[in-house]
């Protein structure tokens, strides 16, 4: 199974996130990651499972995605 | 001491509002969305929790709407100082507190105060005439503090939705009392005093968004984006700089699963009814002088402004301490109202009312205020 990480920059977004994803059925954690599109610090979803339509179910509710990273 | 004023602050808070600050204190004394900790990440679920049914409860988009600000006021300030440019027009009723007067009158923005009237219809009117081509903002309490008076906000949201306005208002005195929901209402903010109806402990308070603001009157460390010398743009990190209060968060939480629970309607009737009950009985008393119509459901908040003639409000309240009731005298930071009423020499005596208010409190309070005796007493003491 791939893994991604989802950089949401906010803890708020992270969660939000994460639970959207775990009540479809998604394995997903939140991890605090520091990077360049995070600037310094922030939060990422990491999730193992299909990118395709996790993200979209991400962005269709309005979750703020900065960057997506295959690990 | 039997107390009436819940106004200010609800007197007495739930069992479970107290646990849930004393559970935050004892198991979530770690910064949330600072770290990456597991109790740094466990707290700040707990806080996405509170924000997420707050969101819900009045009828906000998600979580991320929900700011954690100081107080009612803070969140106030901040709407009137993200919205509002210069060259911007604001209208705001003629009842209004100070903590929106005051912040208007620093900015030096020009506004119309619109006299809200008995007659709904009319209020409205008075409202859709005030709206210029540069009114940005229409900014109304959803209730007097002072009066009680409720506003029509539903309308009012809809005829600033049709004008493009944006629309705030200040639910000081209606969270937790009447129900609310922002997408019906058309309400672009709102703020909240938690501590008052929906039984929190002081020291917070709630902006509640379904717009981000342009300007910001705090910036500073969020946890995120910290390379960066710009202020986040995204909710609520922007509007949340320095680290929240997870205590009185968590007390938030508690407070809206109490109201929740019990029923807001249910808890507007009985404390109406308490209102009610006293208005009945010393709108009859010739030393007593009341400044509005019989508190009906649906019209006003419960609240009820009153004095006692030839009586100063302070001292009025002092005596009425003195038997142990715990009321507020004075102008109630709202000169506005006051205007209204005509008691800007006198202020006058507020009771109101909380949902653990009883029959036997209002009887007691009713007992006192007919007793010839404390009668006596007070009219020699104003000699």
């Amino acid at each position: 199974m791939k893994r991604y990480s989802i950089m949401t920059g906010t803890v708020t977004y992270a969660i939000k996130g994460r639970d959207l994803l775990r009540k479809n059925g998604y394995k997903a954690n939140i991890e605090r990651v520091s990077g360049e599109k995070a600037l310094g610090c922030g939060y990422a979803i990491l999730l193992d499972g299909e990118i395709e339509k996790a993200e979209e179910l991400l962005r269709r509710n309005n979750v703020k995605i900065l960057e997506i990273t295959q690990l | 001491m039997i107390y009436f004023d819940n106004a200010a602050t609800t007197g007495k808070k739930p069992k479970t509002v107290v646990d849930a600050v004393n559970f935050a204190l004892n198991n979530l004394s770690a910064n949330p969305g600072r770290s990456g900790h597991d109790l740094s990440i466990k707290t700040a679920d707990e806080v996405y929790n509170v924000r997420a049914k707050t969101a819900e409860f009045f009828g906000a988009e998600g979580a991320e709407n929900v700011i954690f600000t100081l107080n009612c006021t803070h969140s106030i300030n901040c709407v009137l100082k993200g919205v509002v440019k210069m060259g911007d027009h604001v209208v705001v009723s003629n009842l209004e507190h100070n903590a929106v007067m005051r912040p208007l009158a620093k900015m030096k923005i020009p506004y119309t105060a619109v006299e809200v009237k008995d007659d709904v219809g009319e209020t409205l009117d008075r409202f859709k005439r005030a709206i210029k081509p540069n009114t940005r903002l229409v900014l109304v309490s959803g209730a007097s503090n002072v009066t009680g008076q409720i506003l029509p906000i539903e309308e009012i949201g809809e005829i600033c939705h049709k004008r493009g306005v944006v629309f705030c208002v200040d639910a000081a005195q209606i969270a937790g009392v009447l129900t609310i929901n922002m997408k019906k209402m058309n309400i672009d903010f709102l703020c909240v005093a938690p501590h008052k109806g929906l039984y929190a402990p002081m020291g917070i308070g709630l902006l509640i968004c379904r717009k981000n603001l342009e300007n910001t009157i705090i910036e500073g460390g969020t946890g995120t984006d910290s390379l960066d010398y710009s202020q986040p743009r995204f909710l609520p990190e922007r509007l949340e700089s320095g680290t929240i209060g997870v205590p009185l968060i968590m007390g938030v939480g508690a407070g809206v699963d109490f109201v929740k629970k019990t029923g807001v309607e249910k808890i507007y009737r009985h404390e109406l009814m308490l209102c009610q009950k006293l208005y009945d009985v010393i709108s009859s008393d010739k030393d007593i002088i009341l400044y509005t119509k019989r508190p009906e459901f649906g019209f006003y908040a419960p609240v009820l402004p009153f004095n006692f003639k030839g009586c100063e409000s302070y001292h009025f309240a002092k005596m009425l301490n003195s038997h142990n009731f715990a009321v507020r005298a004075g102008f109630h930071c709202a000169p506005t109202a006051h205007k209204v009423m005509k008691t800007l020499n006198s202020g006058a005596v507020r009771v109101s009312f909380g949902a653990f208010n009883t029959e036997a409190e209002i009887k007691s309070l009713i007992s006192l205020l007919k007793d010839k005796n404390f009668k006596e007493k007070l009219k020699k003491s104003i000699e």
